[in-house]
C-alpha cells in the first residue's frame, strides 16, 4: 500500500440572525426560559400551515452572494421525512432540489497560497427541537424549534486538518460581519459535521466514508481529522474493510467514537413541501442585495492599510467585530481616523479586556468618542486626560464637558502659572540653561516632561514649549 | 316544535330582524332536532352550552348581515378553538385545539353559530363515512344506505334539515359526492380559493374547504364570507373577493358547455346518466351549445390521486405519534420506535394505515420517480388540458357520482372500490378548479365546472338549472 491521505468534506450549520423563526412569527431567541418562545405552528398543530420569513430568504441570498453561489433563482422547499422526538411534524422542511445557492467557494490562505474550498450548496431548512437529557429522562425545548438554519457543503476537497481550520474561520468571519449569524459555537449557533475517507494518493476513487456528526468547536474538527485518519489508517493497514458509519467527537478522550453504521440507511422520503409555493426570484431582487454587501476581512484589511493603520491595529480590528463595526461608523465623522483607531485598540479594547465586557456592555456613544477624539486633535485635551474621560464615559452618560468640568481635567494653559512652574524648575536645576544651548530640542522635551509631573500631565505641551523658548532665548 | 330552520334564509333573516323569532329559538330547534336524528350519528361533539351562550348574547344584538345567528355545522377536521377536534379518530379523540380555523374566525365574524362538529371519514379518508372512529352516519332518506364522505356527517346535519349549512372539505369529492347523496348543493371553489389554515391536512396539495347548503343562492352567500388571501397559508390565493351571487339571475354572455366523453362512461350507472342527458336537453332547448370533448390523461385521476394525495397524506399525518398531544397507549413500550408504532397502530383506522402506507412506499427512494414525480408530470398535464378546454367552454358538466348511495357496509372492505366512488370529481381537485354539485334527481347530482376563481358563473348556471326545472323531487 503507497501512501495513505485523506478526503475531507464539511457541512457547516449555521443559525441565521433573524427577527423571527423561519416559518412562524415567533421570535428567534436563545437563553430564554424553556418552551416559551412558541406557538401553534412550531409545535406543528393539526391544521397550522408555515409562513414564510422573507428576512430569511434575504440572507439566503446575501450568504450565496459572499460564498460566490450561484443562486437557483425557482427554488422550492422540500420535506425530509423522519420519525423523532425533537422533529414536531414528524419531517423537516429543508431544500433538497433546489438549494438557495450552488457551486461556490470560498478562498484561503494557506502556505502563502491561495486555494479555493468549493462548495457544492448552501441551503435553508428549519431547526429541530432541543432534547435535554437527564437520567432517564428526555426534556423538549421548542424555542429552537424552527428557528432559521443555512447548511453550508463543501466538496469533498479538504485535504487536511489545517485547511479545514482555516475553511471554518474564513466562514465563521463572513458569516459574522455580513450579520448573516452570530455564529457563536457555544451556543450552538454554528455546528459542524465532517465527512472523512482514506484513499491512496494515486487513486481516483475515494474512500469509504465515515461521518463525524455535531462537532461544536473549530478546535474540536482539527482533532478530530487527526484522530480519525489515524484510526481508519490503521484499520486499512491491518486490511481491515471499512464500513460507512456515523461517529462523534469525544471530547475528553480526543477520540471519536462510534454512533451508528449506516447498513439501514435511512430514507428520508424527500418530496416537494405543497404547503409553500414556488419561490422566484429576480435578478433586480438579487441586485438590490448585492448593493448592500459588507466589506469582508480582506476588504477590510485593503482599507485600513490606505489609511496607514499599522498591523498591530489591523489585526485587532479585525478580530473585534464589535469594535470593527464602531471603527467604521466613524467614517462618516469628520475626525482624525488613526487617533480614533489607536484609542480603540489601546485603551477603549484594553478597558473592555481588563473588565471582560463587551462594547455594547458599555455606556459610549459615537456622539461622545467624536467629541473625545476631536478634542484631543485640537490639543484641548492630552491623552492622558483623554483616557480618563474616555473611562468616564464608558460608565456614564454625561457630557464631556460635563465631565472635564467636574474632574477639573481642563488643560494648563495660563501663561503665568506655567511661567511660574517653569521658572521653579530652572532654579532646580541650574544646568539646564547650558543644556539647553546645546542640545535644545532634548532639553525642552526634559523640562516638559518636569512640568508634566507637577501638573499631573494637565499642561498644554504647546504652549509650555513657547514658554520655555522664550525665557531660554532670552 | 318550531320549523323555522326550513324557511329560506332570507325570511329567517326577515324575521329575526322584525323580533319575530329570536337566535335562541334557531339554535333550541337545532338541538331539538339533533335529538330527534340520534340514530343518523351526524355529530362527534355538540357545542350545546356555547351555542345556547352565545344566542343570549345575539338576541341583545343588531341583526347585522344576513348570516347573522344562522346556525351551522363544521367538519370534525376543522379545528375549533376549545370545542374538540377529532377528525373522527381515535388519535385526536380527546384533542381540543388552541386556535381557530380561519374560516372559524370567518363566520364568528359573521354572528353565525356553531352548533356542533360533524362526523366523517376518519382523517377524510373514504367515501361513504364508515372509516370514522365514532361510527358510520345514516342516510336519512334511507337509513339502510351511506350518506357518503368523507363529509357525510356534514351533507347529513343539512339533509335532515337540522342546520341549512355545513363546512366541508372537498380532497377528491368529500363535499360534492355526499351533497349528490343527500340532494344537496355543494361547492368546492378553487383551490387557494378559501384559507386551509387550521384544515387538518390530508394531501395539501388538493384540500379545499366549502360549503354544503340547502340551495344555490344560499351556498354562494356563505362562500362570500369565507374567501380571502390569509397571511397564515402561502397557497390562499389574493385574487380579488367578489360578490359570488353577483351573476345570479343575469344573462349569460356566453353557453358554451363541454362535456368530457370520461364523463358518460360506462362505468356510470344508467339511470344517473339518463338524468344526466335530460339536463343536456334541457340546456339546449335554452340555447346552450354543449358538445363533447376528449380530456387527455383525466381517466387516469384516481391512480394519481392514490399517489400524489396518499404521499401527502402520509407525510402530513406523521405528527400524530402521542408525544405532544392525542393518543397514548397504556402499554408498556420497550423503546422510542415501539412506542410511535404502538401509538400509531392503535390509534389509526384501517383505511389511515393502508394509505400511509401506500403513501410511503410511492414516495420511498427507489420509487419516488417511477410513481410520485410521473404523477406530478401527469396532474400537470390534465391541468394543462382542462384550462385549455376552458378557454374554448365557458364550462364543463357532468355527473357527480358513478353510482347511488349503496348499502351501509357493502365497500366497506374493498379498498379499491371507494377510491372509484371518485372517479368523476377527482380530476377537478387534480385541477385546482372550482365545481359544484348540483342535485338534478333523487340522489344524484351533476357537477357544474369552470375556470380557475369562476365561482360566481358557476353559481349562475347552477341557479338557473335549479330555477327552471323545479325541484328534484318532481
Amino acid at each position: 500500500m503507497s501512501n495513505l491521505i485523506p478526503t475531507i468534506g464539511i457541512e457547516v450549520h449555521c443559525e441565521l440572525k433573524t427577527k423571527n423563526k423561519v416559518f412562524s412569527n415567533t421570535l428567534n431567541t436563545y437563553g430564554e426560559v424553556a418552551n416559551t418562545q412558541i406557538n401553534e405552528i412550531d409545535l406543528g398543530y393539526p391544521g397550522t400551515l408555515p409562513k414564510l420569513n422573507k428576512e430569511v430568504i434575504n440572507l439566503g441570498i446575501k450568504a450565496a452572494l459572499l460564498l460566490n453561489c450561484k443562486i437557483n433563482k425557482i427554488m422550492h422547499f422540500d420535506r425530509k421525512n423522519y420519525y423523532y422526538p425533537d422533529l414536531p411534524k414528524g419531517y423537516q422542511i429543508t431544500q433538497k432540489m433546489t438549494p438557495i445557492g450552488y457551486d461556490g467557494y470560498v478562498e484561503i490562505n494557506i502556505d502563502d497560497k491561495t486555494k479555493k474550498i468549493y462548495l457544492e450548496e448552501i441551503h435553508i431548512e428549519e431547526d429541530t427541537c432541543k432534547s435535554i437529557h437527564e437520567k432517564d429522562k428526555t426534556y423538549l425545548d421548542f424555542n429552537r424549534a424552527g428557528i432559521p438554519l443555512l447548511e453550508i457543503v463543501t466538496k469533498p476537497v479538504i485535504e487536511n486538518e489545517k485547511e479545514a481550520v482555516l475553511y471554518l474561520e474564513k466562514l465563521r468571519k463572513i458569516l459574522l460581519y455580513a450579520n448573516i449569524s452570530d455564529v457563536k459555537i457555544e451556543e450552538g449557533s454554528m455546528r459542524c459535521d465532517l465527512n472523512i475517507s482514506m484513499k491512496e494518493e494515486d487513486s481516483k476513487t475515494l474512500g469509504t466514508k465515515i461521518e463525524i456528526k455535531n462537532i461544536g468547536s473549530i478546535s474540536n474538527v482539527a482533532s478530530s481529522i487527526i484522530y480519525e485518519k489515524e484510526r481508519q489508517k490503521k484499520l486499512l493497514l491491518e486490511n481491515i474493510k471499512l464500513t460507512e458509519e456515523t461517529r462523534k467527537y469525544d471530547e475528553k478522550s480526543q477520540t471519536t467514537v462510534l454512533m451508528r453504521k449506516k447498513e439501514n440507511k435511512n430514507d428520508y422520503r424527500y418530496f416537494p413541501e405543497p404547503d409553500i409555493p414556488i419561490i422566484e426570484i429576480t435578478d433586480e431582487y438579487i441586485n438590490a442585495i448585492r448593493k448592500e454587501l459588507p466589506l469582508l476581512p480582506d476588504e477590510l484589511r485593503e482599507k485600513y492599510k490606505n489609511l496607514n493603520l499599522n498591523d498591530i491595529i489591523i489585526n485587532a480590528l479585525i478580530s473585534n467585530k464589535e469594535l470593527n463595526d464602531f471603527f467604521l461608523k466613524l467614517f462618516e465623522e469628520k475626525i482624525n481616523l488613526t487617533i480614533s483607531a489607536n484609542i480603540i485598540t489601546g485603551d477603549l479594547l484594553g478597558y473592555l479586556n481588563k473588565n471582560n465586557l463587551n462594547l455594547s456592555d458599555t455606556k459610549l456613544t459615537i456622539e461622545n468618542f467624536v467629541k473625545l477624539i476631536s478634542k484631543i486633535e485640537s490639543k484641548q485635551i492630552t491623552s492622558k486626560i483623554a483616557k480618563e474621560i474616555l473611562n468616564e464615559i464608558l460608565i456614564s452618560d454625561s457630557s464631556i464637558e460635563d465631565i472635564i468640568n467636574s474632574k477639573n481635567l481642563k488643560v494648563l494653559d495660563d501663561t503665568d502659572e506655567l511661567n511660574k512652574i517653569i521658572d521653579e524648575i530652572l532654579l532646580e536645576n541650574k544646568s539646564l540653561k547650558d543644556d539647553y544651548l546645546t542640545k535644545e530640542d532634548k532639553t525642552i522635551k526634559y523640562i516638559i516632561g518636569q512640568i508634566m509631573k507637577k501638573t499631573n500631565g494637565n499642561a498644554n505641551p504647546i504652549i509650555c514649549s513657547t514658554l520655555i523658548k522664550e525665557k531660554l532665548n532670552n | 316544535m318550531t320549523n323555522y330552520l326550513e324557511l329560506p334564509l332570507l325570511e329567517i333573516n326577515k324575521k329575526l330582524k322584525n323580533k319575530e323569532i329570536k337566535v335562541i329559538d334557531l339554535v333550541n330547534e337545532c338541538f331539538y332536532k339533533i335529538e330527534k336524528n340520534k340514530d343518523l350519528n351526524c355529530f362527534i361533539t355538540l357545542n350545546k352550552e356555547e351555542a345556547i351562550k352565545q344566542a343570549l348574547y345575539l338576541d341583545n344584538k343588531e341583526v347585522d348581515n344576513i348570516l347573522f345567528g344562522i346556525p351551522i355545522s363544521i367538519k370534525d377536521n376543522i379545528v375549533t378553538k376549545d370545542l374538540k377536534t377529532t377528525c373522527a379518530s381515535l388519535m385526536l379523540k380527546d384533542f381540543i385545539p388552541t386556535y381557530d380555523a380561519t374560516v372559524i374566525t370567518k363566520i364568528k365574524e359573521k354572528n353565525m353559530v356553531i352548533i356542533g362538529k360533524t362526523n366523517m371519514d376518519e382523517f377524510a379518508m373514504g367515501s361513504s363515512n364508515e372509516t370514522s372512529y365514532f361510527g358510520s352516519v345514516l342516510n336519512p332518506f334511507d337509513k339502510t344506505k351511506v350518506p357518503g364522505g368523507s363529509s357525510g356527517g356534514s351533507a347529513v346535519s343539512v339533509s335532515s334539515k337540522i342546520v341549512p349549512f355545513s363546512l366541508g372539505s372537498d380532497t377528491g369529492g368529500s363535499i360534492r359526492q355526499p351533497s349528490a347523496f343527500n340532494n344537496l348543493v355543494g361547492m368546492k371553489p378553487t383551490y387557494g380559493r378559501i384559507s386551509r389554515y387550521g384544515l387538518v391536512s390530508f394531501a395539501s396539495s388538493l384540500d379545499q374547504i366549502g360549503v354544503i347548503s340547502r340551495n344555490v343562492y344560499e351556498n354562494a352567500l356563505l362562500l362570500n364570507v369565507l374567501v380571502g388571501n390569509d397571511e397564515n397559508d402561502l397557497t390562499s390565493s389574493n385574487k380579488e373577493v367578489i360578490d359570488f351571487t353577483r351573476l345570479i339571475n343575469k344573462d349569460f354572455e356566453n353557453k358554451k358547455i363541454a362535456i368530457p366523453s370520461f364523463y358518460v362512461n360506462e362505468a356510470i350507472d344508467k339511470k344517473i346518466l339518463d338524468k344526466f342527458y335530460e339536463i343536456i336537453e334541457f340546456l339546449k332547448s335554452k340555447g346552450f351549445i354543449v358538445e363533447f370533448v376528449d380530456i387527455e390523461y383525466i381517466e387516469n385521476s384516481v391512480s394519481l390521486y392514490q399517489i400524489i394525495a396518499l404521499a401527502e397524506a402520509s407525510s402530513n399525518l406523521a405528527r400524530y405519534d402521542g408525544i405532544r398531544y392525542g393518543y397514548q397507549t397504556n402499554k408498556e413500550t420497550k423503546d422510542l420506535d415501539d412506542f410511535y408504532k404502538t401509538n400509531r397502530q392503535e390509534a389509526f383506522g384501517d383505511e389511515v394505515k393502508r394509505r400511509i402506507m401506500i403513501g410511503s412506499y410511492v414516495l420511498s427512494s427507489e420509487n419516488v420517480d417511477v410513481y410520485y414525480y410521473k404523477a406530478l408530470n401527469i396532474r400537470k398535464k390534465i391541468t394543462e388540458n382542462f384550462e385549455k378546454t376552458l378557454k374554448e367552454y365557458d364550462f364543463i358538466i357532468g355527473p357527480t357520482t358513478t353510482t347511488f348511495p349503496y348499502n351501509l357496509g357493502e365497500k366497506q372492505d374493498d379498498a379499491i372500490k371507494s377510491f372509484f366512488d371518485d372517479l368523476l370529481t377527482i380530476p377537478i381537485n387534480m385541477a385546482g378548479l372550482p365545481s359544484l354539485n348540483l342535485p338534478i334527481g333523487h340522489f344524484i347530482g351533476m357537477q357544474i365546472i369552470s375556470s380557475k376563481f369562476n365561482e360566481d358563473k358557476i353559481y349562475q348556471l347552477a341557479h338557473f338549472i335549479e330555477s327552471n326545472r323545479g325541484g328534484i323531487n318532481e
